[in-house]
This record gives structure tokens, C-alpha cells and sequence, in this order.
């Protein structure tokens, strides 16, 4: 089963330490054949909004930059709790903040 | 399980590998690894629920495991300061290398062991499943696969293989092992031989973060890479090749849409690192390419046939089965048109591998459809559905047939007919039984539904070639009588008149030369029931019944003879070495047990059961057959010995 890992925005400036250990991370966790896809994602981004026959196009930066997911990987694992156990040790990396799990289904 | 135990269970799963190997390398025995390491995951189990999971688990389990390697040496061998040293060696050490995880894949797929014991081990020490998850996704009980894991783990320790990589040409060879092992797991995910459900997904995933760690590990073989690639190629149609019952749906009628985009680029990605790697191509980087020209066609008619045929072409001349080459008639049919591939399928009709393999008709009756022979299809559609051992293709090939309207009056089927001939009352059970087999082997080859008029006596006499052309002239006579009888209750005498009977004088049989034998002796992979029986029959020159008769209480093993019925067997040396060794601590029933216990409905009597393990005496055919599997190496005409054979010229 698929899960999408997705990471908020966060306080704490990343520094060399922390993107040494993540790549360390990434690499392990393709080699073990479960890191799908991952990549970090642009904070503004654009809002597609769409109400009966209208769709409105809006440009970003938005207010609530917490809420902004900021990366995602793609893994692919045998249970929820290896889901779980993998994002552990990512937030272990990364220090304070925000991971949201999903389960994949399709395509 | 509470959450607690779900979440050590991935845990597990996630390091277990890691550690076994780590532990393998400190120990030089895998089996005892194993255990230190479910030891670490008892402790983890009795401590992690109250004190949370620690901050790195993994080095966890494995300073645990440690501890319980140097407690398990220092108990052992407690008087001698070399081990305490070793101990404070160990105490010392460094993190496991890399390459461990290598070693250990090449440990548990190793010749020595039996294919399902490397399967089953495989999965035990690499994915870290238990016992009973293996079990439930082959569909066996567990003790058996307890029994398998255990029993490979002994011959591993017997046969003291070295934790180490092969290097040179024993790479290729050991290689080409673990790639075997992986491919299988895979495809028993991917096309599940039996039950109810076409696919197991999680024996997919299993084979395929085996294979990416593989390739991973050993990054300059491009075989490896191809073996990813047709991994993910294949799994990315995994939604789109069943239906919304179960049923199969063919790859030519499959919604690409749903084929997933991110496994096809990740196969991509990998066919394009075995290319970059060179060599001339394998099997799996050949079986990969034709998966990539699948992948990248947009619709079915896009497919680039004669690219797929070309690359079969060149897979058959690797690897000529007969499976490869119906593939290939497949891929000729669509790129030179039905006739041709027909003609390649008509060439296989004889080989008796392919004799009750559903896909042969399958294949058989799509060609013959686009030749618009409907009858003939309808017939083969029929066969193969009959011949299936899974339950959504049954039900489909079924549809098959049925969508081919039945043309014209057929009349009394073979099956219908069959049956009645058999429920005559003036046949004795014997020969109901006998004839039995006979009229089910024409059933399964030519159809139930074949109308009884248009059998033909070319057809039995091809079936016959098929069937029975190796059997011995009793056996063939046995089945050419039953078709004469069957013949003449149907009105249909001219049946049986391409058989010719057969002259049942049996040549003396011939023994198996001293080259033959010694290279058999030697083989380090022969089970330790098979090498007991052949080195007891060539020694003692006694009959094949007699040595399988045999009971533990009879054997006299100081005097090296045990009495068989009337007369006595005895043996040398070799055999004595052995003996001991099958006991193993049973103190009577057969000495030649079967592999595993019979079922309800097939119970032997008191006398053919083992009073201790449960299982039955070894059968005659069992015991020839085996045989002969294991000798066809060796005999220069490729059909192997029988056991008669086995004993020295006179």
C-alpha cells in the first residue's frame, strides 16, 4: 500500500547537519526499494478555485503559512504502522512541526 | 495485536534483515542469528510498550542481539580465554558492513537448498515475515513452512556454507539464484497458481523492495536491473489486469489508463541503468525489453509486434522452453498473422511439459478464433478451463467458450460419453479405476466437450505420443486396451488403429555407470532421505519394495542389515554413516517417510504411518520419481535413472 507523506511549513531555518541526514535518509530509504518519490514543493503556489460555471485563478503567497505543505514522498509499504514508523524518523531529521499521512489509492 | 505490536512488527520488518546479517557475520550461523535476533525482538516486545520506541530502534535491537551473541559465546564456551577474547572482540566491533544484507541474501538463496526452502527463507530472514504470514500467502499450513525454515536453516549449518560473496564466475551463477528466488516470489504474487484470488499484492511488493535493494547492492549487473524493470513493468498493470469480479483481463484489452504511470517510469529508469551497465542481454533485460514495448504503446494496436516477436525470438534461443516459445507464438500470431503463430503452437502440442498447461489451448483457441474456426476454439476454450487451477480464469475461460455459439447438432460429448461407458455394471472396480485414468487423460487433453463423432483416431494417437510415448509397454498397453474397449462400446473401432501394442519383454535393465554415480554421491544438495535410500539400494543390491519397506525396529544397525520380510538387507559404510542420521531418534514405524501427512480422505494404514511424526511411508512412485528428477543431469539421453538401477552389476 501507497501512503503520501506531506510536511508543513515550520520556524526552524534548515542547516547543513539537517540536509546531510536527510539525504543520508532519502538514500536509505530508496535503496530499501520503499521511497517512491519524494521533492519539496514551492511555498506561494497558486489557488484554482472553482464555483458553479466560474473559476478564479489566484496567485499566492496565502496567510496561513503553517497550513502550507512544503514536501512530500511517495512510499510504498507493507502496513500504516511502517508509515508511521518511516515519518517518525523523518520528524526526527527535520526537528519540530508538521507531517500529515495519507493512504494512496489507485490509480 | 495492540498498537504497540503493530508498530515494533514494522519495526521489525523494516531492520530485521539488517540485523540477521549483521549477527550472521558475527556468529558464522545464520540459524543461530535468527534466534539472537527474535530474541532482541522479545525484549523489544516486553519493553517498548511501557517505555515508547526508542529514538533509533534498529541499533536498538541490534545492541540487544549483541549482548545476547557475546552472553550466548562467553555460556558456551566458558573455559577457553581464545572465545572470551573473541567476546571482547565482538563487544568492540563495528556497525554491520553494507554488503551483510548482500551476504545474507546470497546465503538464503543458496544451491544447497531446496527451491521452496530458499523461497520461504527468503522471505523469513530478507522481509522479515513470520511463519504463519508466509504460510498464509502460499496457502499452506504453517508448521510446514516452520518446518521448511528450520529445515534449511540445518542444511545451511550441515553443509557449513561460508557467509561470504561469491566472487568470479560462482557470482553469476549464485547471482542468477537470488534473482530466481526473487522472480518466483513475484510471480506467485502476480499470478497466484492457486486459490481464489488472481493476485497477492503483498508477495509483489515483497519481490519488488527485494529487487531494488538488490540493485542497489550490486549495482554492475545488469540483470538485476532488468529483473527490476520487468518487476514494474508488470506490477504497474496490476489494477488494470482484473475486472470488477476478479476475472482476468487480458493485456491487449486492458485500460491503459489504469496502468500506473510512476512503476512504468521507475521500470524505464531501470532498463535504462542495465542498458548503461552493457553486456549482451539476459534473460530478465530480454523479458524487460518486451515489457517496455508493451509499456509504451498507447493503445493495443500500437503495440510494436514485431519488435515483441523479435525479442522472443532471441529469449527462446536463451532460455527454449516451452512456455517462452508460446509466448512467442503469441507475439508471431499478432505480428505475422494467426496462420503462423498457430503453426508454432501446433509444434508444442507434443511437449509433455506443456500437456496439461491451461495456456497452451487458451492460446490455442484465440488464434483459432481469429481463423474463424469456432468450433475448434470453442472446444479448447473448454480445455483450458477445465485444465486451470484458479478459480477467476476457470470462469472466464468458461465465458470464453460459451460466447462461441454452438454450431450445428455436436451431439454426445467425450465427457458424457466417458461417464456412461464407466457406470456400466458389468466392469469390475478395477478396471472402472483403470479405464478411469485413461478416459480422464483423453478428456483433459481433448476436450470434455469434443463431440464423440469427430474424435479421430490421429488425435488419440497423438494424444497417446503425448501422454503415455515414455511410459513403459505395460503401462501403454494397459491405456491402449482401455481405448479399444471404449472404442468398441462407442461403435467407433477404428480408435485404437494407430496404437500399435507394445512388447512388454523388458530389456535387462541397464545400471548406472561409475562416472554417473560418483558425480550423484557428491552433489552437496541431495535431501538426506534420497541419498540414504540410493546409497542403501546400491549397497544392499536389494529391491526397490523391500529397502521401502523397511521399518525403523527392523534395522539392526551394529550388524548393518535389517530384515525385510523374508530375507535380509544389509549394507556398508556409506549407508551406515547415514542411517543414524534419518533415525534421528525414532524408535519405529517406516524409515522412509513421506514429506508431508496424508490428508483425511487418503489415510494409509496403521502400518505405512509413522507413529511419531505422523507422516506415511515413502511410495514406490514418490520415491522413482524423485529419482529420476534428480538424475536427468546426469544420464547422457536426458531422461534420467530409475532406482532399479541403482544396483550393481552382478
Amino acid at each position: 500500500m501507497r501512503y503520501l507523506m506531506m510536511s508543513k511549513a515550520s520556524d526552524t531555518a534548515p542547516d547543513e547537519n539537517l540536509y546531510v541526514e536527510m539525504g543520508k535518509f532519502v538514500e536509505e530509504m530508496t535503496a530499501a526499494g520503499v521511497l517512491l518519490a519524494t521533492g519539496g514543493l514551492e511555498s506561494g503556489g497558486v489557488h484554482v478555485t472553482s464555483s458553479g460555471d466560474e473559476i478564479t485563478v489566484t496567485d499566492g503567497p496565502f496567510s496561513e503559512a503553517k497550513e502550507v505543505v512544503v514536501g512530500f514522498a511517495l512510499v510504498e509499504v507493507r502496513s500504516r504502522e511502517e508509515a508511521i514508523e518511516l515519518t517518525r524518523r523523518f520528524r526526527k531529521i527535520v526537528g519540530d512541526g508538521d507531517s500529515v499521512i495519507q493512504q494512496v489509492f489507485g490509480p | 495485536m495492540t498498537d504497540a505490536h503493530r508498530t515494533i512488527d514494522a519495526v521489525w520488518k523494516l531492520e530485521s534483515a539488517r540485523i540477521i546479517a549483521g549477527l550472521t557475520r558475527m556468529m558464522h550461523d545464520v540459524g543461530l542469528a535468527e534466534e539472537l535476533a527474535q530474541d532482541a525482538l522479545v525484549s523489544a516486545l516486553e519493553q517498548w510498550p511501557e517505555s515508547g520506541v526508542p529514538d533509533n530502534p534498529g541499533a536498538w535491537l541490534m545492541a540487544i542481539a549483541k549482548r545476547r551473541a557475546i552472553d550466548h559465546i562467553r555460556r558456551s564456551q566458558r573455559l577457553e580465554r581464545k572465545h572470551e577474547q573473541l567476546a571482547h572482540e565482538l563487544e568492540h566491533q563495528q556497525d554491520p558492513e553494507q554488503d551483510d544484507v548482500l551476504r545474507l541474501m546470497f546465503i538464503s538463496c543458496h544451491p544447497v537448498l531446496a527451491t521452496e526452502a530458499r523461497v520461504a527463507l527468503t522471505l523469513r530472514l530478507l522481509g522479515g515475515l513470520t511463519a504463519e504470514e508466509i504460510a498464509r500467502t502460499f496457502l499452506v499450513n504453517e508448521p510446514r513452512i516452520a518446518q521448511r525454515i528450520a529445515g534449511a536453516k540445518r542444511t545451511l549449518a550441515e553443509e557449513q556454507v561460508p557467509f561470504e560473496l561469491p566472487d568470479g564466475s560462482e557470482l553469476a551463477e549464485r547471482l542468477s539464484s537470488v534473482l530466481e528466488v526473487i522472480y518466483l516470489i513475484f510471480n506467485e504474487g502476480y499470478s497466484a497458481t492457486s486459490g481464489d484470488d488472481l493476485m497477492r499484492p503483498g508477495l509483489c511488493l515483497e519481490a519488488l523492495r527485494l529487487g531494488r535493494l538488490l540493485a542497489e547492492l550490486v549495482p554492475h549487473e545488469p540483470e538485476v536491473h532488468g529483473l527490476v524493470a520487468l518487476m514494474e513493468i508488470q506490477a504497474s498493470r496490476s489494477a488494470a489486469r482484473t475486472g470488477p469480479s476478479g476475472e482476468p483481463v487480458q493485456l491487449h484489452e486492458q485500460n491503459r489508463g489504469r496502468w500506473d504511470q510512476l512503476l512504468i517510469r521507475r521500470g524505464f529508469t531501470a532498463m535504462l541503468r542495465a542498458r548503461e551497465v552493457g553486456g549482451t542481454p539476459g534473460r530478465y533485460v530480454l523479458q524487460a525489453a518486451i515489457a517496455v514495448c508493451h509499456a509504451q504503446a498507447r493503445t493495443s494496436e500500437d503495440t510494436d509486434w514485431a519488435q515483441i516477436a523479435a525479442l522472443y525470438e532471441a529469449l527462446a534461443r536463451l532460455l527454449p522452453t516451452p512456455i517462452v516459445q508460446l509466448n512467442q507464438a503469441v507475439a508471431l500470431g499478432m505480428a505475422r498473422g494467426p496462420q503462423a503463430g498457430l503453426a508454432l503452437v501446433d509444434s508444442l502440442i507434443g511437449d509433455p511439459t506443456l500437456q496439461d498447461y491451461h495456456l497452451l489451448p487458451a492460446v490455442r483457441g484465440d488464434l483459432l478464433v481469429r481463423l474463424e474456426r469456432y468450433e475448434e476454439a470453442r472446444l479448447e476454450f473448454e480445455r483450458a478451463a477445465s485444465l486451470t487451477r484458479n478459480v477467476a480464469e476457470r470462469a472466464f475461460l468458461r465465458r470464453r467458450a460459451d460466447e462461441i455459439a454452438v454450431t450445428g447438432a455436436s451431439g454426445v460429448t467425450l465427457a458424457q460419453a466417458a461417464q456412461d461407458f464407466l457406470r456400466r455394471d458389468d466392469l469390475n472396480a478395477e478396471t472402472i479405476r483403470s479405464y478411469g485414468q485413461t478416459l480422464r487423460r483423453m478428456c483433459l487433453t481433448l476436450g470434455d466437450q469434443m463431440p464423440l463423432a469427430s474424435l479421430t483416431a490421429d488425435q488419440v494417437t497423438r494424444m497417446f505420443a503425448t501422454a503415455w510415448g515414455e511410459a513403459a509397454a505395460k503401462t501403454w498397453n494397459r491405456h491402449r486396451s482401455a481405448v479399444r474397449s471404449f472404442g468398441a462400446w462407442a461403435s467407433l473401432e477404428h480408435l485404437a488403429a494407430g496404437l500399435n501394442r507394445r512388447a512388454e519383454t523388458r530389456p535387462r535393465t541397464a545400471t548406472i555407470g561409475s562416472p554417473q554415480l560418483e558425480a550423484l554421491w557428491s552433489r552437496p544438495d541431495l535431501p538426506l532421505r534420497e541419498r540414504t535410500l540410493w546409497r542403501l539400494l546400491h549397497e544392499s543390491a536389494a529391491g526397490v519394495m523391500a529397502v521401502l519397506s523397511l521399518n525403523v525396529e527392523n534395522l539392526d544397525l551394529d550388524d548393518r542389515r535389517a530384515r525385510a520380510g523374508d530375507t535380509w538387507v544389509s549394507w556398508r559404510s556409506e549407508t551406515a554413516q547415514l542411517l543414524p542420521h534419518l533415525v534421528a531418534g525414532r524408535t519405529r514405524g517406516p524409515l522412509f517417510l513421506a514429506d508431508r501427512r496424508p490428508g483425511p480422505s487418503r489415510m494409509p494404514t496403521q502400518a505405512d504411518l509413522c507413529p511419531e511424526t505422523g507422516r506415511r511411508r515413502l511410495s514406490y512412485e514418490r520415491a522413482e520419481y524423485l529419482f529420476k528428477q534428480a538424475t536427468k543431469p546426469l544420464d547422457p539421453a536426458s531422461n534420467g535413472y530409475t532406482l532399479r538401477q541403482l544396483k550393481p552389476r552382478a
